[in-house]
Order: C-alpha cells, then sequence, then structure tokens
C-alpha cells in the first residue's frame, strides 16, 4: 500500500533511515535547516502514521564559568604558585612574601596554598616564629584535576550523564571550588518504529501542496491529498474596512447609561433658542458681557424667538428688575424684552433644562424630577486645537424637596466613579444662576492629577420662583464639557480630531478607557 | 476668568502669616480662588478669581478673607472714614448722558512701588468686572491739591470745552477732538455716540478734572509728590459706582492712607455723602440656611462661619434668624440663598459630607434610543461612523450640491467665526463629502455614515426653527454606484421592519445623476434621497471615484412608526 505523506515528513524519514539511529531533534532540524517547530509537526505526522515517534530525555551539562575558564586558559593557583617557586629555586619562603611574588588575590591564593598541601607537594610551620612553607615533593607531575579540566577545552558544555565515578569525583571537587554550573535540559530524541524501520521511501508518495481549499476538493474528498500550505500566523492581516461606532458616540452612550442607571431621564430641546431661555429665565444680566456677540452667536435669521405665556415673562422680568417674588434684589435694572427675544445658537444645555422647568411649572409635575442633556452646545471661540465653536455639553438636574448641597456632592461622586474617577474634589466656585455653586475635580490615577470638570450647584431662587418652583423644592444642576473627557479617554491632543473624522484613526482607535 | 498677580512677601505682610506655596495652593481654592500659576524664582503667583468677587482684585482684598480663613482677624473689617467738608455739584443736564457720580478723598497716601502698581491694576479690574469697559463704572483718580473745591459734574455741547488731556501732545483739545484724535478718546467713543452733550468735571476756576469716560486733564496727574487723592466715579448705575468707590478705598486705607467723604450734591434732588462704608445688614434665617446646605449647625456655630468670611453675625429679635452685617465692598449679596454660600464656605467645604440621594426612574429620550438602534443596523452593513458639526457653510450645502435654488430662506448666522460656519446644516450629505474630501487618500474603499441633526426652518415653531435627526450614508471607491447604495438602504429598511412599507419613485435632483436618483417614500410621506452624486459635485469635492450616497429623515418615519 502507498502512503501519502509531507515533503517535510519524508525528509526526516529519510534522515532517520539515513543515521540507523536515534537522532537529537535539534541536530535534526539544524541538518535539514528547517524550523524546529515545522520539524516537529513533521514528526507528529510520522507519528499519525505509525512511521516514527520521539522519548524524552533529561541530560545533565557542566559548564565552566569565567574564573574556571580562566584557569583552563592559564593555570590553576597551586601550580602557578609552585611554578613562582621552582623558577625562582626557593625551597622555603613566608607566606606574606610568596604572597607579594604571586600578584594573586588573597582569597585565591591561600585556595592554591591548601591544594598544595593536598597534592602533598609542600608543607607549612611556624617553627621560625615566621609562618613558612617548604617545598617537600621531588616532582611536581599535571594533578588529575588538571587533566580534567582539559576536557573542557573543546567544549565548554559537557554532558557528565555518563562520566565515571572517578570524573564524578572531579565534578564535585569543581563544584567545591566555585568554577563550574551544573544544569538539568530535556531534549527530544527522535525514533522509527518497527513499521518505520521496514517501509521503503518508494512506497511512499507525496502530499501536494496548495494554499487554498476549494469546494471541489471538499466534495471529491480529494483534499486528503493536499498538503495545506503554512501561513505565517504571526503576521499582521490586511486593514478591515469595517463599520464601528464613533469613539464620541461611544463616550456619549456611555455617560447617558450612566445618568440611566442613577435614575434620570433624557431630555431634548432646541438648537436654536431664544436669549429668553437660554439667559433672562436663568437670571443672567442683560448686561453680561457673555451676551455679548463675541462670546454668542446670534441669528439674522429667523432673528427673533416667540416668547412663552406673558404671565412667566413678566414673572422673569419682575426678577430681574426688582426680584420679583423671589425674595432677591434683582439686577435693579431695567429689562427689555426684545433683548430676550434675541434668537441664539444655544450656549448650553441649560437652556433646555430651563424649559423642562418651564414644563414642570406647566404640567403640574411631582417631585423628584431627574433629567440629564448630553447634546450640542455652540459659543463664538476661534478654532484651535484645545477649543471649539460648536462641542457636547454634559448636563444633570434634580428638582425635588428639601435636596441640599451634600446630596449634590453625592450625585457628583457617584456620577464620577462610574465614569472611572474615584476621588473627588468640590471647592466653591461661581456661576450666575447657582448658589452655593460648586467647581469639581477629579483624581485621575493616570496622570496622577486633579482634573478640573465642571461646575454645580443650587438653582438660584431667582432662576427657580418665576416657574412657582419655591422652598422647599430646589434643583440641583451640575455639567461639563464632553471633549476634554473624551481627549483623555482616547490620548487626543487635538479638540478637533472628534469632528473632522480622520478615517485612519476612526478605523483604529480602541473604545478602551 | 480674571488673574492678578501677588508677591508672596507682600502677602504674607498683609496676613500676618509666614505662607508657604503649596499650602497657599490648597487653602485659596476654600475662599474661591484659583492660583494659577506659582513663579517660585520671583516669589510671586497668579490668582484667578470669580466675577462676582471684585473686591479680590488686590492683595489687600485677598488678604482681608485670608485672615479670616487662617483665623488671623474675622469679623467685619472696620474702616475709619473722616467726614469731610469738600462738595461736588451735580448739575441735572448729566441726566441725559451719564446720570450718577460719587466721589472721595484720600489723605496721607505714602504709596510703595508696588502700591502704585496695584492702584493702577486695580482701576483697569473694576473697569472690566463691574464697569462693562468703563460704561457702567469709569474711574477718575486726581491730585486733590492741583484744583479748588468746590467741583462741578456737568453736561457740555462737545466743542464748548478744551482742555489739556492727559497721555495727548500736551496741548488743549475740545471734547469733539478729544473722541476723534486721542488714543483713548477713539477707544471710548462709543459710549458717548449720540449723545449731544457730554460729561466734564470742572474745579470751581472752571479747570477740568476729567472728561468722563474718556480722559482725565494733565492738571490733575497724580505724581511722587502727591500726598491726597480726589476720586470720581461716574456712570449709569448707582450701585456698580458705589460698589467700585467702595472697592477702591477699602484698599487704599488697607495701604494706610486716610478715607474723607466729599458732598455729593444733586441740584434740586439731594446731598448724599460719599465713600458710604455703612455695612449693609441681612436678616437670615438658621433653619433654612442648614436646610440648603444639608448641616444641623447651631446659631453659634453658623455666626462663627460668617465672621470667618469676614462678616459680622448676631442673633436676631426674629426668632432662629440671624442678623448678618455685610462689609460695603461686597457687593455680590441680593438673596438670603447667597448667605448659604458664605456659610458653606465658612464652614469649610472640604468638612462638607456627601449625602445619598435616591429616586427616580431613567429613561432614553426616543428618538436618541432609536438613532442608536440605526448606528447599530449601519455598522452591521460595514459603515464607519463619522461625526461633523451643525454648523455648516452655505457654500458647501448648497452651492457644492448644486442645490442654489435653496439658499433664499436659511439659518443666517449673524456673526459667524468663519464663512465655513455661516448657517447650520439642512442635509448631512455635505458633510460627508466633505469628509471624504478630507480622507480622500486613505485607503479604499470608504463608507461612512452619520446619524445627527439638521435645523430647519420653520415659522410655526417657537423658534422659528426645528431640529430633525438624519441618517446620512455614502460609500466611495472605483465600483461605487447605484444598486450598491440600494442594497444597503434594502438592509436597513428590512433591519427596521419597514421593507414591505418602501419604495423608491425615480425623480430628478441636481445633486445626483439623472436615472440614478430616487425619492424615499414610506407609503406616501417623502423620508429621503438616494442616488449616485453628480460628477460635477465630485469635483466639487475633490474626488476621484464614483460617490452613492442616500440620506433619511429619521424623524420622519419616526413619527410614522
Amino acid at each position: 500500500m502507498i502512503i501519502k505523506l509531507k515533503k517535510q515528513t519524508i525528509e526526516i524519514l529519510k534522515l532517520l533511515k539515513k543515521k540507523r539511529s536515534n537522532v537529537i531533534a535539534t541536530k535534526a532540524a539544524e541538518e535539514m535547516g528547517i524550523d524546529y517547530i515545522v520539524l516537529m509537526s513533521a514528526v507528529n505526522d510520522l507519528i499519525e502514521h505509525n512511521l516514527g515517534g520521539f522519548k524524552e530525555e533529561d541530560i545533565y551539562q557542566i559548564s565552566l564559568n569565567n574564573e574556571g575558564r580562566a584557569y583552563l586558559k592559564n593555570e590553576l593557583p597551586e601550580r602557578k604558585l609552585i611554578n613562582i617557586m621552582i623558577k625562582d629555586e626557593i625551597k622555603e619562603i613566608t607566606l606574606d612574601d610568596l604572597l607579594k611574588r604571586s600578584n594573586l588575590d588573597r582569597n585565591i591564593f591561600y585556595v592554591g596554598i591548601s591544594n598544595l598541601k593536598k597534592n602533598r607537594w609542600i608543607s607549612q610551620s611556624k617553627a621560625s616564629g615566621e609562618n613558612k612553607i617548604f617545598i617537600v615533593a621531588e616532582e611536581f607531575p599535571p594533578t588529575e584535576l588538571e587533566k580534567f579540566l582539559k576536557k573542557f577545552a573543546e567544549n565548554l558544555t559537557i554532558d557528565f550523564s555518563k562520566f565515571s565515578k572517578d570524573d564524578l569525583k572531579l565534578v564535585d571537587v569543581l563544584n567545591k571550588r566555585k568554577l563550574i554550573e551544573k544544569n538539568r535540559k530535556t531534549q527530544r530524541i527522535l525514533y522509527l518504529t518497527e513499521k518505520g524501520k521496514k517501509i521503503s521511501i518508494s512506497e511512499i508518495n507525496e502530499l501536494t501542496q496548495v494554499s487554498k481549499i476549494t469546494s471541489e476538493m471538499l466534495s471529491s474528498g480529494s483534499w486528503k491529498n493536499f498538503d495545506l500550505k503554512p501561513f505565517d500566523v504571526t503576521k499582521p492581516g490586511p486593514l478591515l474596512k469595517a463599520g464601528k461606532i464613533h469613539p464620541l458616540i461611544n463616550l456619549i452612550n456611555e455617560i447617558r447609561e450612566i445618568f440611566l442607571s442613577m435614575g434620570f431621564t433624557e431630555i431634548r430641546g432646541p438648537i436654536i433658542e431664544s436669549a429668553f431661555y437660554n439667559f433672562d429665565a436663568l437670571f443672567q444680566p442683560q448686561d453680561h458681557p457673555a451676551r455679548e456677540m463675541q462670546d454668542t452667536f446670534y441669528l439674522n435669521n429667523p432673528k427673533t424667538a416667540k416668547l412663552p405665556e406673558k404671565d412667566r415673562v413678566s414673572a422673569v422680568q419682575e426678577t430681574h428688575e426688582n426680584g420679583g417674588v423671589s425674595g432677591s434684589t434683582g439686577w435693579e435694572h431695567k429689562w427689555d424684552i426684545n433683548t430676550a427675544k434675541k434668537t441664539v445658537l444655544r450656549t448650553h444645555t441649560t437652556a433646555t433644562t430651563m424649559r423642562r422647568l418651564a414644563q414642570f411649572y406647566r404640567n403640574n409635575d411631582k417631585v423628584p424630577v431627574k433629567v440629564f442633556c448630553v447634546d450640542r452646545v455652540f459659543r463664538n471661540e476661534k478654532v484651535d486645537k484645545s477649543h471649539l465653536a460648536e462641542f457636547t455639553q454634559i448636563e444633570g438636574i434634580v428638582i425635588d424637596d428639601n435636596v441640599t448641597l451634600c446630596d449634590l456632592i453625592g450625585l457628583l461622586s457617584e456620577f464620577y466613579r462610574k465614569m472611572g474617577f474615584k476621588k473627588i474634589i468640590t471647592r466653591p466656585g461661581f456661576f450666575p444662576y447657582t448658589e452655593p455653586s460648586m467647581e469639581v475635580s477629579v483624581y485621575y490615577d493616570k496622570l496622577d492629577e486633579w482634573l478640573e470638570m465642571g461646575g454645580s450647584g443650587i438653582f438660584r431662587p431667582e432662576v427657580t420662583y418665576p416657574w412657582e418652583i419655591k422652598e422647599p423644592t430646589r434643583v440641583l444642576a451640575w455639567g461639563q464639557g464632553l471633549e476634554r473627557i473624551a481627549m483623555l479617554y482616547y490620548g487626543r491632543k487635538d479638540i478637533r480630531d472628534f469632528y473632522i473624522n480622520p478615517i485612519n484613526w476612526l478605523r483604529q482607535q480602541s473604545y478602551l478607557k | 476668568m480674571p488673574t492678578i498677580e501677588l508677591k508672596v512677601e507682600r502677602l504674607e505682610r498683609l496676613v500676618g502669616k509666614k505662607l508657604d506655596l503649596k499650602e497657599l495652593e490648597y487653602d485659596l481654592q476654600w475662599i474661591s480662588l484659583d492660583l494659577e500659576d506659582i513663579n517660585e524664582e520671583e516669589q510671586k503667583v497668579k490668582v484667578e478669581y470669580n466675577p462676582n468677587r471684585p473686591d479680590f482684585s488686590s492683595p489687600e482684598g485677598i488678604a482681608r478673607a485670608l485672615k479670616g480663613y487662617y483665623e488671623i482677624e474675622e469679623g467685619l473689617p472696620s474702616f475709619d472714614v473722616i467726614s469731610g467738608d469738600i462738595v461736588l455739584n451735580v448739575d441735572p443736564s448729566v441726566k441725559k448722558v451719564r446720570p450718577y457720580i460719587v466721589c472721595g478723598i484720600i489723605r496721607d497716601i505714602d504709596l510703595d512701588e508696588d502700591e502704585v502698581a496695584t492702584l493702577m491694576n486695580i482701576q483697569e479690574h473694576l473697569h472690566w468686572a463691574v464697569g462693562r469697559d468703563r460704561r457702567k463704572v469709569a474711574i477718575g483718580v486726581h491730585d486733590l491739591d492741583k484744583v479748588v473745591p468746590p467741583y462741578r459734574y456737568t453736561a457740555v455741547k462737545p466743542d464748548s470745552v478744551s482742555f489739556v488731556p492727559l497721555h495727548g501732545d500736551g496741548y488743549p483739545m475740545n471734547l469733539e477732538e478729544i473722541l476723534l484724535l486721542h488714543e483713548k478718546g477713539i477707544e471710548y467713543a462709543h459710549i458717548l455716540e449720540g449723545k449731544e452733550v457730554y460729561p466734564i468735571i470742572f474745579d470751581s476756576n472752571n479747570e477740568v478734572l476729567s472728561f468722563p469716560p474718556v480722559i482725565n486733564g494733565v492738571l490733575t496727574t497724580v505724581t511722587d509728590e502727591t500726598k491726597n487723592l480726589f476720586l470720581d466715579l461716574t456712570g449709569t448705575d448707582f450701585k456698580a459706582i458705589n460698589l467700585a468707590l467702595n472697592i477702591l478705598s477699602t484698599t487704599l486705607a488697607d495701604m494706610g492712607a486716610k478715607l474723607e467723604t466729599v458732598k455729593v450734591n444733586y441740584e434740586g434732588e439731594s446731598e448724599i455723602i460719599t465713600p458710604n462704608l455703612e455695612p449693609k445688614k441681612w436678616e437670615v434665617n438658621v433653619d433654612y440656611i442648614n436646610s440648603v446646605i444639608g448641616l444641623n449647625l447651631s446659631t453659634s456655630e453658623m455666626i462663627k462661619c460668617f465672621k470667618k468670611v469676614r462678616m459680622d453675625a448676631e442673633k436676631s429679635k426674629k426668632k432662629g434668624h440671624l442678623d448678618v452685617v455685610v462689609p460695603a465692598y461686597r457687593g455680590d449679596l441680593m438673596h438670603p440663598i447667597d448667605f448659604t454660600e458664605e456659610c458653606a464656605i465658612g464652614y469649610g467645604y472640604f468638612n462638607l459630607p456627601l449625602t445619598i440621594h435616591v429616586g427616580g426612574i431613567g429613561q432614553y429620550h426616543p428618538i436618541q434610543d432609536y438613532s442608536n438602534r440605526i448606528r447599530k443596523i449601519m455598522i452591521g452593513a460595514g459603515y464607519l461612523e463619522v461625526i461633523n458639526f451643525i454648523l455648516a457653510s452655505s457654500e458647501k450645502q448648497f452651492n457644492y450640491m448644486k442645490q442654489e435654488s435653496e439658499i433664499r430662506e436659511i439659518v443666517d448666522i449673524a456673526n459667524p467665526v468663519s464663512k465655513e460656519y455661516n448657517t447650520t446644516r439642512t442635509r448631512i450629505l455635505p458633510k460627508l463629502m466633505d469628509t471624504l474630501l478630507l480622507n480622500r487618500s486613505e485607503e479604499k474603499p470608504i463608507r461612512i455614515f452619520e446619524v445627527g441633526d439638521v435645523i430647519l426652518l420653520s415659522k410655526k415653531e417657537e423658534t422659528g426653527t426645528k431640529r430633525e435627526v438624519h441618517l446620512s450614508a455614502v460609500s466611495y471607491h472605483e465600483d461605487a454606484d447605484y444598486t450598491e447604495i440600494k442594497s444597503s438602504l434594502d438592509f436597513i429598511m428590512t433591519s427596521l421592519g419597514y421593507f414591505d412599507d418602501y419604495e423608491i419613485k425615480p425623480g430628478k435632483n441636481p445633486s445626483y445623476i439623472d436615472g440614478r436618483y430616487g425619492e424615499i417614500y414610506l407609503k406616501d410621506l417623502i423620508i429621503g434621497e438616494i442616488g449616485e452624486l453628480h460628477p460635477e459635485i465630485l469635483l466639487n469635492f475633490k474626488l476621484e471615484f464614483p460617490v452613492s450616497a442616500f440620506e433619511l429623515n429619521i424623524e420622519q418615519f419616526f413619527n410614522y412608526l
């Protein structure tokens, strides 16, 4: 019967037959000029066909360390000492004198002396009051140890598993003198089975190598006659041009999920907004610099917006002018309705929050109302790598009875904890429509830094009272820009990247924090 | 936010305590100041303060708050004011142009170099923070001994008075010439625009002290020799000019000068005496403050908190209330709620416990939820998500897309940052074309989509506009064609469950190739467009391969649900 084997398998079979004995796997790979992994896959093929196999063997090796190698190259310290004495025709000498002449390290010197004594070449005496040595031998033939050391001349590493007892004693000596290192290794030995030994190469056909399986190969069963060419499985694949969520949308969705898990409902409001909801209702004085053209986008078309019910507009007007029912002094300025009618591109999502407060009033809603918004806002800013004229804001709002500044700190801790920041700090801040106000910073462990996040506070009575939201009902709020966090998350240095869509980046950006 | 530079050594002298830079950085935040920058070499720090605290525009003002924080000096700071006899008469004619003025006299000044710098700097800050760049408040500082009281604040015809202005060429100019030719005149002329008469301050010899809010006369220039100052603050807001005067004069008092009042006589109305450093008294409810912060402070603990923020407080006649006395340099307390923050600062924000608020059931906004569902389908179809600004260029939105006829009625931004952003988008497709333009050298095929807002004019809406969510997708490569994009659209409509309800009606649209364009209908509702883009458009966006695309109005068929 004809057996079909891969090319490599046939090669290894030929090699084992030629050697007529077992072969060490690493040596075989070397000889065939192939990778060890490729060789072992061919050996597995041999095993599958019951033609060969491998067994594992431990081998014990010794090798000289640096000191041992130095002695091999030159001589052992005892030989050096005796040679000095012979050369200078010295019969007796003090230890100190010999040490000086030898130029040896003190420790090594004494090792040499002790071995000279062991060889019975010298004796030592303090009889004269000085510590002296005397030569006692006539001849100084090579010692067993010196002969043994020569074995390393050809091969610095020697397999000592088959050493004689005497040799093993010498290994012990070398070991005690700390001149060698011992180690154990496992090696694979390839062998042929009886079937493998008997089979003739002429009975074997080579499988054809192909790179693809075709449907014809599968249906006809001919795939068995083919050897699939191995691939370099470590190589990177070509770039996949697949679909993927934008990193910023991914982050927005994570934040929306956090709000939802904390019991907040998502709200959405107009992008083109009246100055009334964007500024006036938030008790922003009409001469406030933030309302000027250099900060806010105004529109030529549509130029004005309709204002809500007359009585609420008057309530807001009174609050500005004299505090109205809020208990405030107000701004003590005349309030102009036409300024409030102007259309703007909303500068914050708080405009939408304001509409929610108005709705709370109109629907006579029950507390608690917890809402959030993650949406676009606009500022008249020069666009550069850390500023945008259009960006995304995050805002959370709680309307409830008797809610406190300490409750707000609790909400902030929870919110930022869920975003991955374990520590927060809140300090006094200022925002025109909140009092008390707080600035929030979080600890970012990756940079070991405190980062300013955003603002928070309790809506001023001047903001809530015109909508009949009165003590003990209060409104807690916090908010911040999204893109600064996104830059941290995704390690971007330029804030504009999020809106100019470098496709190569989008294709390769990971979502991991 | 405004920042000032402080020399640490000077602050230490004012506070009366050795200050470590690291500790200072930590401590300042608790009185709502932010250390922006530390210059260890020169031992200077840059401090940012909030616009509601213009009294922090000098080292003296900050030192007052720090002394309270460190418990070196608590309660209301006191200032001695000598009552003086100098009079300034206000002519009713100023009502038409700049109705209010208050004045003050500062005697025996002995300022070192740093204090002179502070005096200049604080004026600049007050002009900005309180004065809205001199419109609301303008400050004049004069050498008192160069002019003869009584003074007179009046309004005159622009060409009827001439004087030698400060920083001029040394020649007399009339008021009209100053506005036309003088550096400061040009800068502040807009404040007096359209006025028939201009404000002016004379001494009893008709010498000009000041032409507010523009420039002082050279006569009263403050020099090294100046011993006594005359301050004039004019403006449109009586409260604001008083606040600025109080901040300025208390700062000078902290520098060791003596304050003296001026009788400001509004002719035919009343006489007021300024600076008026009489502190304001507020009655605040202890329970209310505790309840807003979430604390349970006793009356005496709360009194201690107020004293730390440099106010005085004592039990009021009204049960459960405190009388809190606020220094005259504070202009930011307009409601009892403002005292909760003061109390919390006195208590220390770092001491506030956190409490857990629970309750509420969360829900996504339906259109956002639906948008996310569509995103998932689109990435399943192999499209990469991109996002673009809603701000748009009318040229790219319409001209580039051969939709010139649509330009007549668009959202028109009055003060755009650039031509690139002079309107808001009505379609997403031109934005995706822009994205292709920016990425045209990347590996093809490029298949991208965006789900986002467009803004449409709508008369019946409150804001004259409505926002709608659109989905647009484009495919860009050598073989992009109608068939490919149509199968993508079919996949989406199938996945959303509308395959049977939707159809394409062939049509004409200048953005697309004739015969390869259709309108997308859901029953009889038109919800979008699909086709192969016209070669001229490809060239407008500098593309070298065909683009097939569609755009759907998600809002429309979301409503159809």
